[in-house]
């Protein structure tokens, strides 16, 4: 009988049972879509800021035409659970969009009332819209959800 | 409402048979984490894989799993 998937197959260091091969097949169109949002974001934000708006709304939208790409292989990778991981994982995954949702909502009012430039003034900004940022929260509390739903099982 | 748990016997069984957690939870198509949260009645069954395990114990699903009803 076909093994099941498991979630410690894609937690960076936390586990023996991590494969780097199953990490880059469900999340390597999530990493594509870090790098190109990098791209645009850091290495080559001067350039990009050069370009008309047409090109500009396109390398914007680039990493959201990747996206769907990575959630049809999450989704196909929890299919693959058994059913006590699958319970889990969409607990922890529901965790996480509510989490990160009010987290940049949070964030963004906080910024706008100048929380963050009354506390450290002289930075530039404290944008976190871009999907690196989205990434690290959607996987701090996609751990600490799993985490907290799991312990129950264990 | 009355309040509703599940006994099983599946470590009973499945020791009868001197198979580890791992060999029942290949045979059962899950993983070992799912056998033992059974067995420690953290977590209950669906209802196929209920079935699942009769068959391959060659039991009645209800001599396996035990509706306990708790006031």
């Amino acid at each position: 009988m076909d093994k099941p998937n498991i979630p410690d197959e894609i937690f960076l260091g936390g586990s023996k049972q991590y494969s780097w091969r199953t990490d880059c097949r469900v999340n390597g169109w999530l990493m594509v879509a870090v790098l190109m949002s990098g791209a645009s974001d850091f290495f080559f934000a001067q350039q990009v800021r050069q370009l008309d708006v047409a090109w500009r709304t396109v390398i914007a939208l680039a990493p959201f035409l990747v996206l769907p790409l990575w959630m049809r292989n999450l989704a196909q990778w929890i299919r693959g659970m058994d059913e006590l991981h699958r319970r889990i994982t969409l607990a922890a995954v529901l965790f996480t969009v509510s989490a990160t949702f009010f987290f940049v909502l949070l964030w963004h009012r906080l910024e706008a009332a100048g929380f963050f430039e009354a506390i450290c003034p002289g930075r530039k900004s404290w944008d976190i819209g871009t999907v690196g940022h989205e990434v690290l929260l959607l996987t701090f509390f996609y751990i600490l959800g799993h985490t907290i739903f799991n312990r129950r099982f264990k | 409402m009355a309040e509703v748990s599940v006994k099983n016997k599946l470590r009973e069984l499945r020791a009868a048979r001197d198979w580890s957690q791992a060999d029942l939870a290949d045979r059962l198509g899950v993983s070992r984490q799912t056998v033992n949260a059974i067995e420690t009645e953290k977590y209950d069954p669906s209802l196929p894989l209920a079935f699942k395990t009769a068959k391959l114990f060659r039991k009645p699903i209800e001599e396996i799993f035990l509706f306990d009803q708790m006031d």
